[in-house]
């Protein structure tokens, strides 16, 4: 079975074609193709134009997908579209388009849920069986983990998501937003030494990061205004390229203590990362750390699959489909809230 | 606490250097008897061969700077003392602070005797099952026990401290004192007795906010529920008496409402 | 049974035992607390007032974090026997801890700790025959029994600050009707002597384990 899957919850525009060959079978990408919308430094992305964007683009990511996969129209099974969470203008968008290639080619449509199609991708792709899922991206940072037919969330961010706090900061920093803010962000983090005192906040299995984004927002003016100031440990002269190092030590440690806390929860010793901060190589490394401490592993994947992308949709659009899953055109609605429990799992044990 | 010992595994299997405190010697070395994400539990002895002790151990965690390792361990063990040292001033029940290193990352604790309210339920349902009697009769003990978890977390809740993991498995129920046990097997009418004792304030919190406290209500409901359907329908009996252990309970009650509809989760922004 | 007795400390290397003797009746304290004043190094001592101590367990564990200290280089007074007697204290305040928990002029009851340690090595029978010729009082066992004829309960509470809070408020003490919690107050109404006791000890070894932490 093959389905074709678009996602554009963000600043993401992917379109990617998917075979799912017989049971058992690994499935095959066919096409998994993206165009983002980069924003210059220090600015954000707007709705309003990211929806333009998407809209821009998607009949040609569509085309272009479909030549590479090299199927027809007649090999498509099902269109995969993302229902949400996201930002509200570019998910419609992207609705909008998936209901014309439903009605032009007279296919079945199936709203995805986003969290849940970064899940079935990268457990698709790393073979991870079981495992404790990190979900962090821009806008979303959940710790779950599979039972009963659902994925539960058991810890999560109770404000601003992870990726969003380092967005942000790039942001105040003005570094550039190509390829994107957190790469960048971590390349500086890469020469930094003095660790600044940030707040931690950990609360059982959930975080939050605003309170962390005005500190080092704070630590960033008073660099701006002094740039001669001095590591009250190193005694070296603080650099912006600390502030990124401190910053992801900080929230990283975070993440992995709450992942490793919902593993000793329900006695995994598996982490799946996915997500678009899921790329970042210290982040990896730590949670690496944690999982072997614990006789475990961790599963990252690379930025094609970690990084939104339309292949995810259109796979665990499939997953659904092959049980008998559907969303009628009347109901091809989407959602800027859409938890990742909410989505029964049909197609595990 | 739990009776089975869990034999340290690969998270000390690297032989990282142990806090003095494991190096000198003592009557009976430290047993291991729980293992969570951050803390290490053994049971030992303070003093003196005579007195045992639980021993909290969080060692340092290598993913994350030595720095924050250092902060945080220092933090989490001052402030779990701080919560049980004025709990117990208050009159709350939780076990006694003896002793602490919070450079080297321990806490020495009282030694609470007898076993977690989760283990006695299930044995006390399960023996109940054995004998074939009826939900809904016969069962005042666990009505008692019920209003005495009511009471316990009411006292917790007046000072201004949430406990943050408030599950069956955190809640003590410790032998009252000197009644000394006639070598009878336990008959069932006894296996809900004892006085309740909190314990394990690792994600404890000085707080006031009636959010904080329903949600440690809502968690503990759940947790009731996880054991025996019938064990949530009586956890109204926690809710009737933690109503009235101190003003403000009420509005308490009514968020748990909130929290219950919504499920501990919010809504989430994608 | 000797008087003196010595004491290996759980947790504590074997090199480092302490001894220990409880006088009443004291009539020499001003000679003995000079002689800590000059820094007599014949009198390297613990000299602690027995009637700010609880219990046996009170006096052990202010040894405990004294000899813990010195094994981690982290004291904070002059040396062991003076840390012993600030181990005592609920707060960071060296020369309040010795005029509280330490003896003065007025003494009678003497609570006397030594540390033995591999530099200065000290055996009970000399420990004892220097008391023997150095205390002018009786000697008496270093029980909880004799110790709680000693102890000033107001004094303590007052320097370890146990009578505020809510632990004898009225409102709050309902719960113990259904027998929830034992031991819990110190002021305890319907508790017995001895579980009152051990509660005010446990909240004794709390702010001892706490100190200069709150406030």
């Amino acid at each position: 079975m093959i389905a074709i899957g678009l996602e554009g919850s963000a600043n993401k525009l992917g379109v990617g074609v998917i075979s799912h060959p017989a049971p058992g079978k690994p499935a095959q990408v066919l096409s998994n193709i993206r165009h983002t919308f980069v924003t210059p430094p220090g600015e954000g992305f707007l709705p309003k134009d990211t929806a333009k964007h998407h809209r821009t683009w998607v009949v040609r990511l569509v085309k272009e997908a479909m030549t590479e996969a090299g199927v027809s129209i007649n090999d498509i099974d099902c269109i995969c579209y993302t229902k949400g969470p996201g930002m509200g203008a570019p998910l419609q968008s992207v609705a909008v388009a998936a209901r014309m290639l439903s009605l032009l080619w007279q296919k079945e449509l199936v709203g995805v849920n986003h969290c849940v199609g970064h899940i079935e991708m990268g457990r698709e792709i790393t073979g991870a069986d079981n495992p404790v899922v990190l979900y962090v991206s821009g806008g979303n940072t959940q710790v779950i983990a599979y039972a009963e037919q659902r994925y539960r969330i058991f810890g999560e961010a109770l404000d601003i998501a992870v990726g969003n706090c380092l967005d942000r900061f790039a942001r105040t920093l003005e570094i550039s937003n190509d390829p994107a803010p957190g790469y960048n962000i971590e390349q500086l983090a890469k020469k930094g030494r003095a660790l600044l005192d940030l707040p931690y906040a950990v609360k059982g299995m959930d975080c939050s990061f605003s309170g962390i984004l005005a500190s080092i927002d704070i630590l960033a003016a008073e660099l701006k205004a002094n740039p001669e100031q001095r590591d009250s440990i190193t005694g070296e002269v603080i650099t912006p390229a600390d502030l990124c190092f401190s910053l992801q030590e900080t929230v990283f440690a975070m993440l992995v203590e709450i992942t490793e806390r919902a593993m000793a929860h329900v006695g995994s010793n598996q982490v799946l990362i996915v997500g678009g901060v899921g790329c970042n190589e210290r982040l990896q490394d730590m949670m690496g750390i944690m999982a072997r401490d614990r006789g475990g592993s961790v599963f990252g994947m690379d930025e094609r699959f970690a990084i939104d992308n339309g292949i995810m949709i259109a796979h665990a659009g499939l997953e659904a489909y092959k049980t008998g899953f559907t969303t009628p055109l009347e109901e091809s609605t989407c959602t800027q809230r859409f938890r990742t429990d909410e989505v029964f799992v049909r197609w595990r044990d | 606490m739990e009776a089975q010992a869990i034999h340290p595994c690969a998270a000390n299997s690297d032989e990282r250097v142990l806090p003095s405190i494991f190096r000198h010697p003592s009557a009976a070395a430290p047993l291991l008897i729980t293992q969570g994400a951050e803390a290490l539990l053994y049971r030992s002895t303070y003093l003196l061969p005579s007195t045992p002790c639980a021993l909290k151990y969080r060692p340092s965690k290598p993913y994350r700077h030595p720095i924050l390792d250092a902060r945080l361990t220092k933090h989490r063990i001052l402030s779990e003392a701080r919560v049980l040292v004025k709990c117990r001033r208050e009159g709350v029940p939780v076990p006694a602070v003896y002793a602490l290193d919070e450079a080297a990352g321990w806490l020495m604790i009282e030694w609470i005797e007898g076993e977690v309210v989760r283990i006695r339920l299930n044995e006390w349902l399960k023996r109940r099952k054995e004998e074939d009697i009826a939900e809904g009769v016969d069962d005042g003990e666990l009505l008692e026990l019920m209003t005495r978890v009511g009471s316990a977390v009411g006292r917790l809740h007046a000072i201004g401290v949430v406990h943050g993991d408030l599950t069956t498995s955190n809640l003590m129920l410790r032998p009252r004192s000197r009644e000394v046990s006639n070598g009878d097997s336990e008959t069932a009418s006894k296996m809900l007795d004892g006085n309740v004792v909190l314990i394990d304030f690792g994600l404890a919190s000085q707080s006031q906010a009636d959010e904080d406290r329903a949600v440690d209500l809502y968690v503990l409901e759940r947790a009731f529920g996880s054991t025996h359907p019938r064990a949530e329908s009586l956890f109204v009996e926690v809710l009737r008496e933690y109503g009235r252990s101190f003003k403000g309970a009420n509005v308490v009650l009514k968020k748990l409402e909130d929290v219950r509809m919504r499920g501990r989760k919010r809504s989430m922004l994608g | 049974m000797a008087l003196l007795q010595t004491v290996r400390l759980e947790h504590l290397p074997y090199s480092h035992e302490i001894h220990i003797a409880l006088y009443r009746d004291i009539t020499n304290a001003s000679f003995l607390q000079q002689q800590l004043l000059d820094g007599n190094t014949n009198f390297e001592y613990a000299l602690i007032d027995a009637g700010v101590v609880v219990s046996k367990i009170h006096a052990l564990a202010a040894a405990y974090r004294a000899v813990s200290d010195l094994l981690e280089n982290r004291l904070r007074s002059r040396n062991v026997h003076s840390e012993i007697v600030f181990s005592l204290s609920p707060n960071n305040n060296i020369a309040e801890s010795f005029r509280r928990f330490g003896i003065t002029t007025s003494t009678t009851s003497l609570l006397i700790i030594k540390v033995s340690t591999p530099s200065s090595p000290a055996s009970a029978s000399e420990v004892q025959a220097h008391l023997t010729s150095s205390i002018e009082g009786e000697q008496v066992p270093f029980e909880d029994s004799v110790l709680a004829e000693m102890t000033d309960v107001p004094r303590v509470k007052k320097i370890y600050k146990l009578n505020s809070g809510g632990g004898g408020g009225g409102a709050k003490r309902n719960g113990q009707v259904n027998g929830g919690i034992e031991g819990l107050s110190v002021n305890g109404v319907g508790m017995r002597n001895g579980d009152e006791r051990k509660e005010l000890e446990n909240l004794v070894l709390g702010a001892m384990a706490l100190r200069g932490v709150t406030n």
